[in-house]
């Protein structure tokens, strides 16, 4: 090690830069042309399903490049603000953000709704159910609160909720219900599904989150338990007073304001995009558990559902209908 | 990987520290006697409650949520975010795409042709041989139905993390040597940056997610970001340790001959220093492929991608095999900058240096070779024919093994819950606030001085200020109870227990490895492969085993700490004197005897530092039991990402530094002051 080697290691990391800032130059004013369509992937397989059927139609149809990107809910509203996300397919509830970037800076436009109405609920095995039919509804869960004891909630019932980003009031319910459980986040979706599994190869009894649509309700069978009855009121209350059922969610799609003047054609498609619950489980049980690749799984729904997706593309046909959130979802 | 070269410098710097230790035992007097009045004081005062006042509130959430309304809304109308952070975002992303496209230009020939030449001219024809089985691998282990985001061919990934960590790297190195000289010589710079760089290392990446979102959107510069706060500190602590340790000796002679300040640094101490920088860097490339999942959850692609949504999906064998090519991409990348700076100090074989006309001759030959593979064959990415799915096997063998363990492993993780850790949670839980300070303070003091206890007494305090106003409702719709100081002591219980058993595992497996050469052989990759495996790929088949809690998420800080429990132990075995082992032998002792009564005694001080270690590394991947339902500030740090709770977050994410703070000097085992004057 001399003087003179740091000196040549200076101008290879000096000529480095300089390469890489010209380069950088180089690139960005290099492009042109479509822009590539971004479609936000959320956690869930539904979310996947949407997308893998966008790519296809907008990729062989309308001719843009499609990328899918695994993000969260939240962020992607940001992220469509700013130009980085092109769409979210499926949106549940977000009256927040939905007041902050569509009625409040209008970086984001509602495209209208999906078609699924989403149910949340609170939910148990079925097996556990026909043997125990006192949980139809939360009365039974007060009484029973033994059964879910587990070495995490000990000495309370265990309530096990899945990934933190989801839409939840569990923790409130359990407290303004009187009931003697304690919530426990697996974390991930993924996490709490293979809990799941875990219990119910055992037949054990195990009280959860769960939502539809979802696929997995094509493999497991699983009971709803009915919570008090979701009213206005209650959906007025602040989210630690919520003593009530989930409302109701008619799932929506956003896109980046932007993209109507980008990419006409895919604005409009998405404006159109709509299917129904089932469409939705089958091309995510081929997904997920026939282990289809994304492609052949949409060309087998779009093969076998032509004039729906002709709907989708042609422009005499009408965009969904606009209906924003209820306030606190 | 790192880790065994780089601990001694550091070990020896500790241990000098330690010989300036006070009298043992006078320690204790003073702090208890002024700590035991201040409690009775407290009890009379607060009376004994349990945990900390949920009324004293700082109101730290709502500062960071309103920092993050004003950044959201002014985005584009500040010069600074628009201009000065877009524009650099924006350098991050084409330079990454720069490189990308020029990987993909060199066509896999190309890559695999340059890789193994370098490996093969700064180290041996083995390293050689290592980086090709590694860099095929790429080509040949494929995810065959696509994996959850329709990727097939793992090349392409493959290279674009290749990319991200190419520009991270250049990133740190452009940032951290500068900024590591300076702290060197100037004592001010030190003593600024010496905080920064502990926030920096124990804040969780999970916390200061968001808030590069906020600043720089979702995509590769946000993930280079978080990369880069992640893995700069080890360089710009080697540099300066490198540039501090050159012997007094040497720069006195130096500045005998009339050389000037900077002409002693540039030609005398950098020099000697290249071999501590070589190992920071060598810190800098294994701590940015352990964040590669992370750097995903931010829009960054690569090899990230099918790892999450694997996990995602619940496709345990695709999230194995991608995992598993993180890994062999950290083994690839660690034998070569190994090699790099055992030649930059000489201290590895050394081959004979090629002359200037040969090195001229091997890379015309690889540019030749490039030009005709890309123009000449129209090579590209590796061929997809020449690959395998692995994925089946792998998810088989899960399954295999789950079904097989579940019997056992059930069992075990209701009594580590039931008998372990929920005991020592509610214990912790019950002890009031002031205690935890006192017992904190007392050590501390007693430790490293009245100042550091009086430092760790206010970070105990501040901890508990960290909490959100009972009834806050964050930024979202979400109700969320945030309590820093019960939240903190639920972590708590779960480190401690990691801690415990990585020292009862690891502490044995490092004396096994110093004492019989081929069980250090067998360990060595197994602790490579448990460093830099993705925690996100085993989580989803340890719930399996080991069910949603307490169990599985301190499992993943278990598994991450443990190598440096192992190698710590026997790098400080190593270090006891032959002269002293010898004169050990002389007396007759047994080998036993020698290892109980001679050298585990004087390695006393290396183990307390494999203590140190092995608690920050903890701390690191602690955050991740928030994703498999263990609670805590993890969950606290990861609802903060998931929702975009950026207060939540944040003030999750001060109470994890805080906590790391305090059992970083409460395990540091002498004096600051007797280093760099004030804890």
């Amino acid at each position: 090690m001399n003087k003179r080697r740091w000196i040549r290691l200076a101008i290879v990391l000096a000529v480095a830069a300089v390469a890489a800032i010209v380069a950088a130059f180089a690139s960005t004013s290099a492009h042109a042309g479509k822009p590539t369509i971004v479609l936000a992937t959320n956690s869930w397989e539904g979310s996947l399903a949407n997308n893998v059927v966008a790519q296809y139609v907008i990729e062989k149809d309308l001719g843009y490049n499609v990328n899918l990107l695994t993000i969260d809910e939240d962020p992607a509203w940001p992220a469509m603000s700013q130009g980085k996300v092109s769409a979210v397919l499926e949106e549940w509830g977000h009256s927040n953000l939905y007041a902050q970037y569509i009625k409040g800076n209008h970086k984001v436009v509602d495209a209208g709704l999906e078609g699924p109405d989403g149910n949340i609920g609170w939910y148990v095995p079925t097996y556990l159910m026909k043997s125990h039919p006192e949980l139809k509804t939360w009365k039974g869960v007060k009484q029973d609160w033994k059964l879910f004891v587990t070495p995490q909630s000990s000495p309370k019932g265990q309530f096990l909720d899945g990934s933190p980003s989801y839409v939840t009031n569990d923790t409130a319910l359990v407290t303004n219900l009187g009931l003697n459980l304690k919530t426990v986040f697996a974390g991930t979706e993924a996490a709490q599904l293979t809990e799941i599994e875990q219990d119910y190869k055992a037949k054990k009894p195990v009280l959860f989150y769960w939502y539809t649509p979802q696929f997995q309700n094509a493999i497991y069978k699983f009971s709803q338990v009915a919570l008090p009855p979701w009213t206005t009121t209650c959906a007025k209350l602040k989210p630690a007073q919520i003593n009530c059922a989930y409302p109701p969610y008619h799932l929506y799609k956003v896109m980046d304001a932007n993209l109507a003047s980008e990419a006409p054609t895919v604005a409009s498609f998405i404006r159109r995009f709509n299917w129904t619950s089932d469409d939705q489980n089958t091309v995510a049980y081929n997904l997920a558990v026939k282990h289809m690749s994304n492609s052949a799984a949409a060309a087998a729904f779009v093969n076998s559902h032509k004039a729906l997706v002709q709907s989708w593309i042609s422009s005499s046909s009408k965009p969904t209908k606009i209906e924003p959130p209820a306030a606190g979802t | 990987m790192s880790a065994p070269t780089a601990t001694p410098l550091y070990l020896a710097d500790a241990v000098r520290r330690l010989d300036h230790r006070l009298g043992a035992h006078m320690r204790w007097a003073a702090p208890i006697a002024i700590a035991v009045p201040l409690c009775i004081l407290a009890a009379a005062l607060e009376g004994i409650h349990s945990g900390f006042p949920s009324n004293w509130v700082l109101g730290v959430p709502r500062w960071f949520d309103d920092l993050d309304n004003w950044v959201t809304n002014n985005d584009e109308s500040s010069f600074f975010l628009h201009s000065v952070v877009g524009g650099f975002g924006n350098l991050l992303n084409s330079a990454t795409n720069d490189v990308v496209h020029f990987l993909h230009w060199l066509t896999w020939v190309g890559v695999l042709a340059i890789a193994v030449t370098v490996a093969w001219l700064v180290g041996s024809w083995r390293t050689a041989l290592f980086s090709a089985l590694m860099i095929s691998s790429f080509g040949v282990l494929q995810i065959p139905n696509g994996g959850a985001n329709g990727i097939s061919q793992m090349w392409p990934s493959a290279m674009t993390t290749l990319a991200l960590m190419a520009v991270a790297i250049a990133l740190s190195t452009i940032v951290g040597i500068p900024l590591g000289v300076a702290s060197a010589v100037w004592p001010a710079v030190h003593k600024t940056l010496r905080p920064v760089l502990d926030l920096m290392q124990v804040l969780p990446a999970f916390a200061y997610l968001v808030p590069i979102v906020v600043l720089f959107s979702i995509g590769n510069p946000a993930g280079i970001v978080a990369t880069f706060i992640y893995a700069v500190p080890p360089l710009v602590r080697y540099t300066e340790l490198g540039i501090r340790s050159v012997p007094k000796d040497v720069i006195e002679a130096a500045d005998s001959f009339g050389s000037t300040r900077r002409q002693i640094l540039r030609n005398v101490q950098l020099p000697l220093a290249t071999q501590a920088i070589m190992l920071g860097l060598n810190q800098v490339i294994m701590m940015a492929l352990s964040i590669v999942v992370i750097a995903s959850l931010v829009g960054a692609g690569g090899l990230g991608d099918p790892v999450l949504a694997a996990l995602q999906t619940e496709q345990n064998g695709e999230g194995l095999i991608a995992g598993v090519l993180i890994v062999f991409m950290a083994m690839w990348l660690d034998r070569t900058s190994a090699a790099l700076g055992a030649r930059a100090s000489r201290t590895g074989p050394t081959r004979r240096k090629l002359t200037r006309t040969e090195l001229v001759g091997v890379w015309g030959g690889l540019a030749a070779l490039v030009l005709v593979c890309r123009y000449g064959f129209g090579l590209g990415d590796w061929p997809a024919g020449w690959g395998f799915s692995l994925v089946d096997q792998a998810t088989n063998a899960l399954n295999w093994l789950t079904d097989r363990l579940i019997g056992v492993t059930t069992p075990i993780s209701s009594f580590l819950t039931l008998h372990l850790l929920n005991p020592l949670q509610r214990y912790l839980y019950d002890v009031p606030w002031w205690l935890v300070a006192a017992i904190v303070g007392t050590v501390g003091w007693a430790r490293g001085g009245w100042r550091r206890g009086l430092l760790l007494v206010g970070c105990v305090v501040l901890l508990g200020l960290m909490q959100a106003p009972i009834g806050y409702t964050f930024q979202g719709t979400v109700s969320y109870n945030f309590s820093a100081w019960a939240d903190a002591m639920q972590t708590l219980s779960l480190i401690l227990v990691a801690l415990a058993l990585d020292l009862i595992i690891g502490i044995p497996l490092g004396i096994a490895a110093y004492r019989w050469r081929p069980v250090d052989h067998v360990l060595r990759p197994i602790l490579d492969t448990l460093q830099t495996l993705p925690a996100f790929v085993y989580l989803i088949p340890m719930v399996a085993l080991f069910g949603v809690g307490n169990v599985t998420g301190m499992c993943a800080s278990l598994i991450y700490a443990l190598p440096a429990a192992v190698r710590a132990t026997t790098l400080g075995l190593r270090a006891v004197q032959r002269d002293v082992i010898e004169a050990g032998h002389a007396f007759g002792s047994t080998r036993w005897q020698l290892l109980f009564k001679v050298e585990l005694p004087i390695a006393r001080p290396y183990l307390m530092l494999a203590v140190n270690q092995t608690i920050l590394l903890v701390m690191a991947e602690v955050v991740v039991a928030g994703l498999v339902g263990a609670g805590g500030l993890g969950l606290d740090v990861v609802t903060g990402f998931s929702r975009s709770e950026v207060g939540l977050g944040a003030a999750a994410g001060l109470a994890m530094v805080l906590m790391g703070i305090v059992l970083d000097r409460l395990s540091q085992s002498s004096p600051e002051r007797t280093q760099h004057g004030g804890a």
